[in-house]
């Protein structure tokens, strides 16, 4: 994650140095996506009650939230599919309800369950899409073998989408809404039935949209995938915003940390001595014996909750100035996974 | 992909909710032939098609010259034939193309292919039309198929040869029509099973209903009343029940001379249920076929012109008076009201259109974005 980003807020000043395109992203910013308030039932069910959110143009920003917490619905409304009962939206600067065909055409849509045309070709699935939103036919042809390398589907491009595999329709599906060079990308789910190759590719494939200075927002309950490409995120918990993140809450906020030595016995004894309050990590210990950190010369970890990235810097190079054999310090579990952990905690 | 973050060109043009364009019609259209055309149940279905239409042909054919031989009654026995086959295309193009049209947006919603498309710059104009018109191709192919039994049936002569563009431009319209309407349904009904079956309802609907409701609601039509009857008067019976045997012989040798009477009739206002008939596909057809010209000829295409002219009759109810004169007179001259209403099938053409095209604009709504009520059960994508 680039380090730099301060957390927006609605209004707020916004600078990203890291982004080529970052001279997009002026105060006004006309090609993120602004929700207020958001709300929209289902009969009985509130899908949306009181949504916020707030994606900056050249960043990736996760939608995080348990099943059923109104991630799905909330990417509808923004995709122009769905009325929102009250509240603003803002899709690249045009309201998906009064400008509804202005917002569809910036903004390129990948559901979290959809079907493919199976007796179309990969080819001509693109086409038919480059068509139906009026691509230009000469630039189509170029973008769509593009699309196809890019997503590794070229040998398989004049092939029945029948053929494909569940992996491999979902690259098909995130190739169909790049086919219009979109401003903003909404994709549910886009890493489910993805092999391990292919979520490395979609991460940097997401990675270098959003550095042309795109929006991308990327719904997911894989915390971990998501901790790789997100450069903030946004909470959702029972159609309601709970939290954001950004990196800075990333780079300063209090996280565990899982720091391991050659001696643990070596390591707690000086983390009492520099008052450091720590737990065991409940791992194994490569020895065989119990979890017992009194235990002298076996090797093992303990967890530490440090405020920041300089706090586990410092600590670390104090351990090791204090003779401490260690072996590793690390984030205990990916930050969203503990700021997660942690709204689950506040919920109870 | 460019490396530019700026918008495609094209998105300043509005698309609004009617917006139709060639282009993206034909998207729609190409889309929708395409799968159908490479699917297999298709190319079976039109094999079916042309196995059953044909083998139906040709028994009626060579039932019908067995029957008779001479140049006369194969005149009439083609016309018979034509008439056949007309009602066998006409009846299994009801019966089959309800089944094209009827899935074309709930099928697509729930196989997930429908919002994908929906949230593109297709207006919901264009992907209505585009669905509607590859539907409406794909009938128009199962009446290309059964065109050479037409031919033949029309080679055996009797029939006008400008009967058959007007059988197959009126077969094409009603079943566009019903293309309209499972088109319609298709947007209403959350399934594709229930689209399918509100479809084929709303055909038996038109063919089947429409018929069975006219005979039973004739009975309630009919009342007593006193009409002018134009007939031989009571009179010329009660002379004739006077005479001895010969001289009865020899009054009944002279014509009677009818005159007009008013008498107790059972007479039937079929003017106000006559539209029950008119609407009717198969009598859309019969009475829109036959040429104007050979209307008036004593050909053997007479035999349609029959049937339809007695529905034309129908429209006109009861006549002002009624003709039970059997002697040969001049009794044009004081019947009037002339026998003949006129066609019946523009108007019949013109509700099945319309049905048609309520189908098609409520598929237009339907498709709307962005949605604000979801079909009970279904999820948008």
């Amino acid at each position: 994650m680039p380090p730099d980003a301060p957390h927006d807020q609605p209004g707020g000043p916004t600078s990203a140095p890291d982004v080529p395109a970052g001279a997009v992203a002026v105060a006004t910013r006309p090609h993120g996506i602004e929700v207020t308030g958001l709300r929209r039932a289902f009969g009985a069910v509130k899908a949306l009650d009181g949504a916020d959110l707030v994606a900056r143009a050249g960043a990736v920003t996760a939608l995080v939230g348990p099943n059923g917490s109104g991630k799905t619905t909330l990417l509808l409304v923004l995709a122009g599919l769905l009325v929102p009962d009250s509240g603003q939206v803002r899709v690249a600067g045009h309201d998906p309800v009064t400008d509804n065909a202005g917002a569809r055409a910036r903004t390129g849509w990948m559901p979290d369950a959809f079907g493919t045309w199976d007796s179309l070709t990969a080819r001509e699935v693109l086409t038919t899409f480059a068509d139906a939103y009026r691509v230009d036919r000469t630039t189509a042809a170029a973008r769509i073998d593009e699309l196809l390398a890019t997503v590794h589907l070229s040998e398989y491009a004049d092939q029945p989408a029948a053929v494909l595999s569940r992996g491999q329709k979902q690259r098909l599906g995130l190739a169909r809404a790049l086919v219009h060079d979109p401003q903003v990308l909404l994709l549910d789910e886009p890493a489910s039935g993805l092999d391990p190759r292919s979520r490395v590719d979609l991460r940097l494939l997401l990675r270098r949209l959003a550095d042309e200075g795109r929006t991308v927002l990327v719904s997911s309950h894989v915390l971990a995938e998501l901790d790789e490409m997100a450069d903030d995120a946004v909470f959702l918990s029972r159609g309601r915003t709970v939290a954001g993140l950004s990196e800075n809450d990333a780079v300063s906020g209090r996280r565990t940390w899982h720091v391991r030595s050659l001696s643990v016995a070596a390591l707690t004894d000086w983390l009492d001595t520099a008052g450091v309050a720590w737990r065991p990590d409940g791992a194994p210990r490569t020895l065989g014996t119990p979890a017992a950190p009194g235990n002298a010369g076996s090797a093992g970890g303990v967890l530490v909750d440090v405020a920041g990235e300089a706090g586990a810097a410092a600590l670390l190079r104090d351990a090791v100035t204090a003779g401490v054999p260690v072996v590793s310090s690390a984030p205990a579990a990916g930050a969203l996974e503990q700021a997660y952990l942690a709204l689950e905690e506040e919920r109870r | 992909m460019t490396a530019t973050a700026t918008t495609p060109a094209p998105a300043s043009r509005a698309v609004g909710t009617w917006t139709l364009t060639w282009h993206g019609v034909r998207t729609v259209a190409a889309l929708e032939l395409r799968q159908r055309v490479r699917s297999s149940r298709w190319k079976a279905a039109l094999i079916v098609w042309f196995v059953v239409v044909g083998a139906i042909t040709l028994l009626a054919s060579g039932a019908l010259l067995f029957v008779g031989t001479s140049s006369a009654s194969r005149e009439a026995s083609g016309a018979a034939l034509f008439v056949v086959v007309t009602a066998l295309v006409l009846g299994l193009g009801l019966l089959v193309t309800p089944t094209l049209a009827s899935t074309a947006v709930n099928g697509d919603r729930s196989a997930g292919t429908l919002a994908t498309l929906q949230v593109t710059l297709l207006s919901p104009a264009e992907i209505a039309t585009g669905k509607l018109l590859a539907a409406w191709a794909s009938a128009c192919a199962f009446l290309v198929v059964s065109l050479p039994f037409f031919v033949i049936a029309l080679l055996m002569g009797g029939v006008p040869v400008a009967t058959l563009p007007r059988v197959i431009l009126l077969t094409a319209l009603l079943l566009a029509a019903v293309c309209g309407m499972g088109l319609g349904w298709s947007t209403l009904a959350a399934r594709p099973a229930g689209s399918t079956v509100l479809t084929f309802v709303t055909v038996a609907g038109l063919t089947v209903f429409t018929p069975i409701f006219f005979g039973l609601t004739y009975p309630f039509l009919s009342t007593t009343q006193d009409v002018q009857v134009y007939g031989v008067p009571d009179s010329y019976w009660d002379e004739i029940n006077e005479l001895d045997e010969d001289e009865a012989q020899a009054a009944l040798e002279n014509e009677p001379v009818c005159e007009l009477t008013t008498k107790e009739r059972s007479v039937a206002h079929t003017e106000w249920t006559w539209w029950l008939l008119a609407i009717n596909p198969f009598v859309v057809v019969a009475d829109g076929a036959v040429p104007a010209s050979a209307h008036a000829a004593d050909s053997p295409g007479a035999l349609a012109v029959d049937i339809t002219s007695s529905v034309r009759a129908l429209r006109l109810g009861s006549p002002d008076v009624l003709d039970e004169c059997w002697s040969d007179d001049d009794s044009q001259a004081v019947l009037t009201t002339g026998s003949d209403a006129g066609p019946v099938w523009p108007f019949g053409l013109a509700v099945n259109l319309l049905l048609g095209a309520a189908g098609f604009i409520v598929a237009v709504r339907r498709l709307r974005l962005p949605q604000r009520t979801l079909p009970r059960g279904t999820r948008v994508a």
